[in-house]
């Protein structure tokens, strides 16, 4: 679970930390990607699976699309930049429930079989649920890609140096908004990704992403913002202790092991476990 | 003296005027608030509501040839075949929102009752704002027991509380050991809002008296991202039954991590909630076959009582579902409510509240198993009788209680 | 300059007590419980988010946790109500001051925190508080706490169907987070704040200074949150941790001001009057559908505002800051 924790709050370490942009509809690109991996099968009959990479390809247009003709604006705003980027994507959020709700109706859904949904190996009475070990294996290789999309090529690098100094980049002749928008992009495709395989075993509706976006967050941040290693440590951190937690306490606190955690590792390290800013 | 167009027009319109007037001396209308979620995440709950309702009016206000109150001939026969109207209101599951709006159809449409709402908490905050107005409130389909204790007038509620419903599952376990079935331990598992607590507490104290032991009683959180650690717990507790009480989102997750986690109870007894609703069964039936559930309604019914039936295939008609425990305990909260109006022959609350504490509806001129409606001093119809049902074969039969049942349970489950 | 602002000042608290003359007399014309009803939660949202703009605003420490607050005063009221008979007014104050304790406490260690940090910090702390409350069995758990209602008395606050006494709260909470944010904007601490938020770094030599100000400011902004909650619970007369302490609060706390104007004095009581008769209005006319409509309506607004006015409303009215610096 951890790491599924880990693959939800990749997409959101790219948006929200490498470009420093607060996303507060990343529960609702879940939400969307999961009901497009839904349809696709509904319809198609493609499995979740299959349509991971159509999925992520669909997100990645919707989150460059977003970014070009929303979140561009609101980053350019010259007073609370921070307080227009928070209000002006939890509006987007509560917009994206709206239409997800009148366009699918409240109802909710599941893919009822897939190739992942409810299978399960079992090694030596240790039951590994296939959906789960699918998606630490996607999450684990989206990681180790974005790691090296980040550190080791000259797109990585533009992108980082749009976040450190826009100005500067500007003169080198790095057009920042291309850079942001495939940014956004790639970002929203890493949720298709997790959304994808989520649809696989999760229920689907209007409102499913805000059971996740507060983790994410939370994940994002305990690694440290800036860090795609602090996002992946996060989630494989965030699960642990959700499980630990679930044994101490009743399992109806559980989360407050994560958010407790969360504080103590800010309180000792205020910029996350591997954060840079 | 010529009589110009223009006298012969105002004439007209006066008379015009005057007839409507005159008849609602004696009613034309009434209205009924309904207040439901119909935004957020239960907003399903609410758009099946205003289905089941407006199946209600239509065997209210037309004339059909049920067995029911007020199905013969049209409108309220007290208030001279006055029509009901239907107001909805969205409470979005806030006591908040759910007050003012309760507030708002009082005093701004002019309800005569209201009728609701899915959400317990919302139920308290709305049956408070009743009882200041003198307006009677019908909790269809709340099934929270301290409802009713709050010492209100104005409350009613026909369907059974989940003390009732968690006394005839443990009935129910008591006639199976007495066949010679081996039910000695319980794994309780519910949600942290009211519904999940109340049934929880029901259901521990009901295990305490019988002497079942309860060897895992975890209480989770609604709408958790994962179950898990939960269900980890339930399957190294192993117990002879699982109870769980889930709304639907929970009940689908719990069911498909308990596939992946290679765990089977050998019997699972379900609190309704999720576990009545189409979208679970759709979503993970196949994993459910033999899973029994309480309830208040059973389609089985319909072999019995033909017009049970009937009004399901108007409701299907609407809704594109069948009847379920929310939506027929919707339907029939509506029937009872218009008939008491229609017997207190006034719009008048207190009248009406009079008329609802003398009802006395045989159970055979409903659509419900239930013995009879009969509302004691606190509100609460006690001849509510629930059911238990399996799911066999993509349905759901009754195998408690005897009189009802059709078939015998399946156990251990499959 | 210092005479321009002086004036400006006098002319805000005339505008302000001519406001508030004119708010306490609707209700001499408006009748009808509901729009009584909108006009007491936009009097009460107003106060809250002038509470909460005196830290997030003027400190500029964004808190997404308010809730917290909020629902600490409110269950500090009724548990003692409830629990030990004691009448709302002392219940009130009790709130506010265990909020304020709890604020400063907080305050400590989360006033280090940077930016995302700590705005994160702020919601998981809010959280948790919703969870403990959410599992303590004396403190209603879930089931929340149902304030017995013994028909209408002054010393109980609580009145059965008259609103009146409501909305004078309402209105008085909302004239005092006003008040008390023109007196501090003007006080020692209103410097330094306008001096961290201009300049971090020359901030830092005040050191101590700051951060206790701070400080003060979290124990003010929790204080008046705090009665504001013990009012709503008084108000809806049920309380469960989901209706008072939901992150719902924290961002209805926060919007106002932030469409309004954020870190303004009058942006707070502008975004109220216009926010929260736009929610309830557009409840009453599309919520019945369950399509949503309300949700997508209610959304689109808040992103235009604040993509086309990034400080808010206000700036509608301000004058140009050019005529200022030609004078």
């Amino acid at each position: 679970m951890g790491l599924l924790y880990g693959l939800i709050a990749v997409g959101l370490a790219l948006i929200f930390g490498l470009m420093d942009v607060t996303n507060f509809a990343h529960g609702e690109f879940l939400m969307i990607a999961m009901y497009l991996s839904f349809f696709l099968f509904a319809f198609f009959a493609i499995d979740p699976l299959l349509s991971a990479p159509l999925v992520a390809a669909a997100l990645f247009i919707f989150g460059a699309v977003i970014y070009l003709l929303i979140v561009r604006f609101a980053m350019r705003a010259k007073a609370n930049a921070g307080m227009v980027q928070i209000f002006t994507t939890f509006g987007l959020a509560i917009v994206m429930r709206g239409l997800a709700q009148f366009f699918f109706t409240p109802d909710y859904r599941s893919i009822p079989q897939s190739w992942l949904g409810g299978k399960t190996i079992s090694v030596a009475g240790i039951f590994l649920p296939e959906p789960q070990l699918v998606g630490a294996l996607v999450s684990i290789l989206a990681f180790a890609g974005l790691y090296f999309f980040i550190h080791r090529t000259d797109f990585g690098r533009a992108l980082e140096a749009t976040r450190e100094d826009p100005g500067a980049v500007a003169l080198v002749g790095i057009d920042k908004n291309r850079v942001f928008a495939f940014g956004w992009g790639l970002g929203a495709a890493l949720v298709g990704l997790a959304g994808a395989i989520m649809a696989s075993f999760f229920y689907i509706y209007p409102d499913v992403g805000a059971s996740f976006a507060l983790i994410a967050y939370v994940t994002v941040a305990l690694g440290g913002f800036g860090s795609v290693f602090g996002a992946f440590a996060g989630g494989i951190i965030v699960g642990l202790v959700e499980a630990v937690t679930a044994l101490v306490l009743p399992p109806s606190l559980k989360s407050v092991g994560i958010y407790a955690v969360y504080l103590l590792v800010v309180f000792i390290r205020p910029r996350g476990l591997f954060g840079s800013i | 003296m010529t009589i110009t167009r223009r006298d012969v027009l105002l004439g007209a319109t006066a008379t015009a005027a005057l007839v409507p007037l005159a008849a609602r001396a004696q009613t034309s209308e009434v209205v009924i608030g309904v207040i439901y979620p119909f935004s957020g995440g239960s907003a399903q709950q609410g758009v099946d509501a205003q289905k089941a309702y407006e199946t209600s009016l239509e065997v209210i206000n037309k004339d059909t040839d049920f067995d029911l109150p007020l199905a013969k001939g049209e409108g309220l026969p007290g208030l001279g075949g006055a029509k009901v109207r239907l107001v909805f209101a969205d409470h979005q599951a806030d006591p908040q929102k759910g007050r003012a709006e309760a507030e708002r159809l009082i005093t701004q449409e002019k309800v005569s009752a209201i009728i609701g709402t899915y959400q317990s908490a919302v139920a308290v905050t709305v049956s408070q704002i009743c009882e200041r107005y003198q307006v009677p409130f019908v909790s269809a389909d709340n099934s929270s027991p301290s409802l009713h204790r709050r010492g209100l007038k104005y409350y009613f509620r026909a369907a059974p509380h989940d003390e009732m419903y968690s006394a005839a599952m443990f009935d129910f376990f008591d006639a199976m050991k007495k066949k010679g079935t081996k039910i000695e331990t319980l794994s309780l598992f519910h949600e942290d809002t009211i519904f999940g607590t109340d049934s929880g507490n029901a259901q521990a104290k009901i295990a305490g008296e019988r002497a079942y032991k309860i060897v895992t009683d975890i209480k989770y959180r609604a709408n958790s991202p994962s179950l898990s650690a939960e269900v980890q717990q339930l399957k190294s507790a192993n117990a002879d039954v699982l109870m769980p009480s889930s709304y639907t989102t929970d009940g689908i997750l719990l069911v498909k991590t308990m596939a992946e986690l290679g765990y089977k109870p050998n019997a699972i007894v379900a609190q309704d909630a999720g576990f009545s609703e189409k979208a679970l069964y759709d979503a993970v039936g196949d994993k459910l076959e033999g899973v029994i559930s309480r309830g208040t309604f059973s389609l089985d019914l319909a072999q019995k009582r033909p017009m049970v039936g009937k009004i399901n295939e108007m409701f299907k008609t609407r809704s594109g579902k069948d009847f379920n425990d929310l939506t027929s305990r919707q339907f029939m909260g509506l029937i009872i409510l218009a008939d008491a109006i229609s017997r207190a022959k006034s719009t008048d609350g207190e009248k009406i509240r009079d008329a609802l504490a003398a009802t006395d509806i045989p159970g055979e001129q409903t659509i419900m198993p239930w013995k009879r409606v009969k509302f004691d001093e606190m509100g609460q119809n006690n001849d509510a009788d629930p059911v238990l049902l399996q799911y066999i074969g993509g349905k759901f039969v009754t195998i408690f209680p005897p009189q009802a049942a059709i078939a015998e349970a399946v156990w251990p489950m499959k | 300059m210092d005479k321009d602002f002086a004036a400006r000042r006098r002319r805000d608290l005339i505008i302000a007590a001519v406001l508030a003359v004119i708010a306490a007399l609707t209700p001499l014309f408006v009748k009808d419980v509901v729009v009584q009803n909108i006009l007491i939660l936009t009097l009460m949202y107003a106060g809250l988010s002038q509470s909460w703009n005196i830290l997030s605003g003027y400190c500029g420490q964004i808190s997404l946790g308010h809730a917290l607050y909020f629902g600490l005063g409110a269950y500090t009221t009724e548990l003692l109500f409830t629990k030990f008979g004691v009448l709302p007014w002392f219940g009130m104050l009790a709130g506010g001051v265990v909020s304020a304790l709890i604020a400063m406490g907080l305050g400590y260690p989360f006033f280090r925190l940077r930016g995302h940090y700590f705005v994160i910090a702020t919601i998981v702390i809010a959280e948790i508080g919703l969870l403990l409350f959410h599992n303590w069995e004396w403190a209603g758990a879930a089931m929340g706490i149902t304030i017995p209602i013994r028909g209408d008395s002054w010393l109980k606050f609580q009145f059965l169907r008259t609103k009146l006494p409501y909305f004078y709260f309402a209105l008085a909470l909302c004239c005092l987070a006003w008040f008390v944010t023109w007196w501090l904007e003007n006080s020692k601490w209103g410097f330094w704040w306008r001096a961290v938020k201009d300049n971090p770094e020359a901030a830092e030599s005040l050191g101590v200074d700051v951060f206790n100000s701070k400080m003060g400011a979290a124990a003010v902004s929790a204080f008046l949150v705090a009665v504001g909650g013990s009012f709503y619970a008084q108000f809806v007369s049920y309380i469960d941790p989901e209706s008072v302490m939901g992150f719902q609060f924290s961002l209805l706390m926060a919007l106002p001001a932030v469409l309004g104007g954020i870190g303004t004095l009058w942006g707070p009581v502008l975004g109220a009057a216009i926010l929260i008769p736009l929610t309830e209005l557009t409840r009453f006319k599309f919520g019945g559908s369950g399509r949503g409509v309300d949700l997508i309506v209610y959304g689109t607004l808040i992103v235009l505002i604040s993509l086309a006015l990034p400080r808010g409303l206000l700036s509608l009215f301000s004058r140009p800051k050019k005529t200022g610096a030609a004078r």
